[in-house]
């Protein structure tokens, strides 16, 4: 015969749902900038805050659906060997309820998307009046870099701290990632055509390039360092860089 | 003519002349001379000092291989009877249906659709496997940073042939067994519209599988499974074999997409109106339109790049006025879409078993008819989210960006549908169920996570990190895989009239459910510390994590093999199972076991859809 | 099934199913080539210090592809691609560079990058074979006459970092010499000294585009372990 389920509390629900939520809210707080390469520059102190905005708006979700799904598990788990009978609601529809999930989902998306495409208008790689230009060239298996105003090359990336710089990124035999990982920048460097990414950095220290486009035997290895030092100190590297290789 | 089980027992075929003996084997020699007619003529008429001499001979060898493997095993058969006048009588149609052959039709071009899914299930396992042990060599590979079982070459070679046969294992997965076994029986059809082109769509798909398995024996790929260009011109003769292994693949997903929208919008039985469908048949009906759509990219893409490297055409060459970018743009107008039509299968399955053991009936299934069709148009705009940080269109960044995260609002439906069917039911907690709820755990993490690769800020920081390939496993193994379990434990008694072993399944499951977690959740994190993908080795700072994660493959790999053993025991020694064995009340469930050759007797009309759970079908 | 029928039998599938994955790992893994690591041998006298001597050969008939040159002969081939050197040690290399060359496509490596004194020592044969030029210290070369380079780099995080690029000119003479299968000329000679530091394992690859494909240059031997790349580990 079919069940006659008294209709049980969802006390227990709701309860389990704001549990949840609230371990999602410190998780989603918390573990990004701890998880994370240290920021350097504006752009990736957007990125974190704006991974750390989608983990709170997506953590009451997926709290939600746990917990229904927990509950069905304590709750409407048919006990006993025997074959189950029909369930006592036979719902086929509940046009409140699809409609509130459709609405709830729209809006939620809807501001997801307005933050995104705002973090993307605002141009935080900074417009700093007279940028450092630096010339980017991928190739199998090594970033090589040069400073078109002194005519300096150089394997390792070298920046002063706080003015705005300018790549521009090519490559010279396949596609290759140029990816920042403590500034948030990345962009391809392709054959033939060249890319260009502006951020500041913001913090003294050492960063890694690393190649994130699969580019043949050794792409694990092409990855090189970087250094963010001083303005003074920039430049008495770039004058030493430059009469070191006029010779 | 009866059409009841005694078949089975009546005295094998006999006679029929060299037609009615081929089989895989004959297919495997003709695959092998002509591919070795194809390479000798190439050899003899081409100068072997021209730059595309190696590719060439390749290409002409892979032609050479799918034409003989066709051959071979019959597929060209019923066409050329046709032409010359002399086309099927009804006695072979049966016996190309596998009447009276017993097991040896399964080795056979048999064109019944009930042969047809359970070719597709050793398919599955086929492939699964052959990618699974590369994804354990890869895993092994990773647990400490440097190079120690294998060189950076062989163990890139790896990972684009892991990435390329779980993708082919996925999309036939779900679709190969149940859009064939089922698909037609819930219909009221006797077999589907074109059973000679079933029977193709599953060979075809062998002879591909042949071609990408040897991809690894010639030099392998350099690159990973989307094999951009113009890195995919620096690879040997195994690019030639990957790509002919996708333009014949096209062909068996073509035919078999075909077979599915005719079989479903022609062949219903009386009073089978499309609302009174299963859900099950929706989904492979919507998955098979996608892919119809989608996968003439791949084709394309893969016969440009063929072309480039044999005939020295300039489609992705930069140098000659190509760009890579094409290439990027084509690879992903099949692939955003490809992934849902692994995906929709899977969920529309889930669905049916949802309804099934909750004993109530699928929650708003006008919903659930609209989410996956949602589903399916969008995926169609978005690609280009995979080509955020290519530098190819900033401008069309915004608009992906939105096509992108709308896809979550059909994405969320599935839920609703779900926990509405689950809602207050009374629910049977047996294998099926067990890993649908592993799938609502696990899908939740893919689409969460997906929706943050789809923000463009935080795209440029994880595109192209672990952060990627947690989220797009999370999708297959978490997701897909656990609705083709779920699904194979659910109809299993209806192939084999056994249950799949209970305990076995469940020691599989949470032997699976848990390396799951084990392995992409310390992925993700290792994602996030900024570890880039496809690195054959690393910086010591991602080593717990990489270790984590291979610890927890580990686990996978135990669950799938207990999951095997599960499968090939219970085969012969499982517990016994009636016709409906879960009480439901669609066609297949009503059909004995084994069904039929031509599944019913007499047709039925048909006066209700099937989710009506009454107290008879308990007795049932 | 009863239960510890199952039980057992899921035992049974995990240890046959994971000994047959073995198996199929360790026949996969001995497929790859393997090279026994060319050791850089001690100074007698100098603590600290090791020396190592590689070739650079226009084919694969030479160095450690065997005598018929292994599955591809014609490809360019260093003598040795898997070095192993002491940890905290100046290493004095000497490359002897057999084949003729070519233009860059980066000017970058026709400079000499990380060496103790920037420079590297070159000594040119003459066309004919028998006499050589002054060894002179040079920290560039012509970027339109180079053969190969040496190119070795870590990765960050793993052992001290160590970037090293060396510039190998193309060879002029024209004499011929047997060695191993192959017969070649006077190589041009390039010695330099780099220091390690903590252990770590380290890649190097040459950056001379010589591979055939249509772009870069990279495929083949290029794109290929155990010609023009290899691994130097610092123990």
């Amino acid at each position: 015969m079919a069940t006659t389920n008294k209709k049980e509390s969802l006390r227990g629900m709701f309860f389990m749902w704001a549990l949840l939520t609230a371990i999602g809210l410190v998780i989603s707080v918390y573990a990004p900038s701890r998880l994370m390469p240290r920021s350097m520059s504006d752009n990736m102190h957007l990125t974190i805050l704006t991974i750390i905005v989608f983990s709170v708006a997506a953590a009451p979700v997926a709290a939600g659906v746990y917990a229904v799904a927990l509950h069905a598990l304590r709750h409407w788990i048919h006990r006993g060997d025997d074959v189950p009978a029909p369930a006592s609601e036979q719902t086929r529809e509940h046009a409140t309820l699809t409609v509130s999930w459709v609405l709830a989902s729209t809006l939620l998306t809807v501001f997801l998307l307005i933050w995104g495409l705002g973090a993307l208008a605002v141009d935080n790689g900074g417009n700093g009046a007279n940028p450092l230009v630096v010339n980017v060239t991928g190739q199998q298996w090594l970033w090589t870099f040069s400073y078109p105003g002194s005519n300096v090359q150089s394997p390792t990336l070298v920046l002063p701290e706080g003015r705005t710089v300018d790549f521009h990124i090519t490559a010279l035999d396949v596609t290759h990632g140029f990816w920042i990982a403590n500034m948030g920048v990345q962009v391809d460097a392709n054959v033939g055509t060249t890319t260009e990414l502006h951020t500041t950095p913001n913090q003294l220290g050492q960063f890694d390039v690393r190649c994130t486009q699969f580019c043949g035997l050794n792409h694990a290895f092409m990855v090189t360092t970087g250094t963010v030092v001083t303005p003074a100190q920039f430049s008495t590297w770039l004058a030493t860089q430059a009469k070191a290789q006029k010779a | 003519m009866t059409t009841t089980l005694e078949h089975a027992t009546q005295a094998p075929a006999k006679g029929g002349g060299l037609a009615r003996r081929q089989n895989f084997i004959t297919a495997m020699i003709g695959g092998v001379v002509f591919a070795w007619l194809g390479w000798f003529l190439a050899h003899h008429f081409l100068d072997s000092s021209s730059r595309s001499y190696s590719d060439l001979v390749t290409t002409s060898l892979t032609i050479g291989w799918i034409f003989g493997f066709w051959l071979g095993i019959g597929a060209l058969n019923g066409p050329g009877r046709w032409l010359i006048g002399a086309d099927h009588t009804r006695a072979d149609d049966l016996y190309y249906a596998g009447e009276n052959q017993g097991r040896a039709r399964y080795w056979k071009y048999c064109t019944d659709h009930k042969v047809v899914g359970v070719q597709y299930i050793v398919m599955t396992a086929v492939l699964l496997g052959a990618g699974g042990i590369l994804a354990m060599a890869i895993r092994t590979e990773l647990i400490v940073p440097g190079n120690h079982f294998v060189n950076q070459q062989i163990y890139n070679g790896f990972v684009a042939v892991h990435g390329m046969l779980m993708i082919l294992a996925l999309i036939v997965a779900v679709a190969g067994p149940w859009a064939n076994f089922v698909v037609p029986i819930m219909c009221g059809a006797r077999d589907m519209a074109f059973p000679r082109l079933n029977a193709l769509s599953l060979w075809t798909l062998v002879g591909a599988a042949g071609l990408l398995l040897s991809v690894l024996a010639v030099g392998s790929l350099t690159m990973g499974w989307v094999v951009l260009a113009p890195i995919s011109d620096q690879a040997g003769i195994g690019m030639d074999f990957f790509a002919m292994s996708i333009v014949v693949f096209t062909v068996s997903t073509t035919v078999a997409g075909v077979n599915t929208i005719c079989t479903v919008m022609t062949m219903r039985t009386k009073g089978m109106t499309l609302a009174r469908l299963p859900i099950f048949v929706w989904g492979s009906m919507i998955a098979a339109a996608l892919g119809l759509y989608a996968f003439p990219y791949f084709s394309l893409v893969e016969a440009q790049t063929l072309m480039d490297r044999n005939f020295s055409t300039s489609f992705f060459v930069a140098g000659g006025g190509g760009t890579g970018w094409l290439q990027a743009n084509l690879f992903w107008l099949m692939g955003h879409p490809e992934v849902y039509v692994i995906l929709i299968p899977a969920v529309a399955a889930l669905f049916e078993i949802a309804s099934v053991m909750s004993r109530k009936p699928v929650f708003s299934y006008r919903t659930a008819i609209a989410g996956m069709t949602g589903l399916a148009a969008l995926s169609i705009l978005v690609w280009a989210h995979h080509m955020f940080t290519t530098g190819w269109a900033p401008t069309l960044g915004g608009p992906f960006m939105l096509t992108t995260e709308l896809i979550s609002i059909p994405t969320g439906l599935f839920f609703l549908v779900i926990i509405g069917t689950l809602w207050r039911g009374n629910i049977w907690m047996k294998q099926p169920t067990l890993w649908l709820f592993g799938f609502i755990f696990n899908f939740i993490i893919a689409g969460i996570t997906g929706i943050y690769l789809s923000d463009i800020p935080i795209d440029n920081q994880l595109h192209g990190t672990m952060f990627v390939t947690a989220h797009f496993h999370y999708v297959f193994v978490g997701s897909v895989l656990f609705g083709a379990i779920a699904a194979l434990a659910f109809w299993y008694p209806k192939v084999t009239g056994r249950f799949l072993d209970e305990t076995m399944g469940r020691i599989s499951f949470w032997l699976v459910f848990l390396g799951v977690q084990v392995t992409f959740l310390s992925m993700f994190i290792s994602g996030l510390k900024g570890m880039p993908r496809r690195y054959s080795s690393y910086s010591l700072i991602f080593e717990h994590a990489n270790v984590l994660t291979t610890l927890g493959a580990y686990m996978i790999m135990a669950g799938m093999l207990v999951l095997l053993g599960a499968v090939v025991r219970s085969w012969s020694h499982g517990e016994p199972a009636g016709p409906n064995p879960w009480h439901a009340n669609s066609l297949e469930w009503l059909v004995p076991t084994p069904p039929p050759l031509e599944n019913f007797d007499v047709l039925p009309v048909i006066t209700e859809d099937p989710y009506n759970y009454r107290e008879e079908l308990v007795q049932a | 099934m009863k239960r510890s029928n199952a039980f057992g039998t899921a035992l049974i599938s995990i240890v046959l199913g994971g000994g047959a994955l073995a198996l199929a790992g360790f026949a996969l893994a001995s497929a790859a080539p393997h090279q026994a690591p060319l050791q850089c041998q001690p100074i007698a006298g100098s603590p600290g210090n090791c020396t190592l001597t590689i070739s650079t050969y226009p084919d694969s008939l030479a160095g450690e592809h065997g005598t018929t040159g292994g599955a591809h002969a014609d490809w360019v081939s260093y003598s040795n691609y898997n070095l192993d050197v002491p940890a905290n040690t100046t290493v004095h290399m000497v490359i002897k560079q057999y084949d003729s060359g070519g233009s860059l496509n980066n000017a970058f490596f026709s400079h000499v990058w990380g060496t103790t004194t920037g420079t590297a020592t070159y000594s040119i044969p003459s066309t004919d074979g028998k006499t050589y030029s002054k060894p002179a210290a040079l920290s560039v070369v012509d970027t339109n006459n180079i053969g190969h380079t040496f190119t070795l780099r870590g990765v960050p995080g793993n052992g001290t970092p160590i970037f090293v690029s060396i510039p190998l000119p193309a060879n002029p003479a024209t004499n011929s010499i047997a060695i191993g299968s192959g017969t070649y000329s006077s190589p041009v000679l390039v010695s330099f000294t780099f220091k390690t530091g903590s252990k770590g394992v380290y890649e190097w690859n040459c950056e001379f585009p010589c591979g055939g494909s249509r772009e870069g240059q990279f495929g083949e031997a290029m794109s290929s372990y155990g010609y023009m790349s290899g691994t130097v580990t610092v123990k």
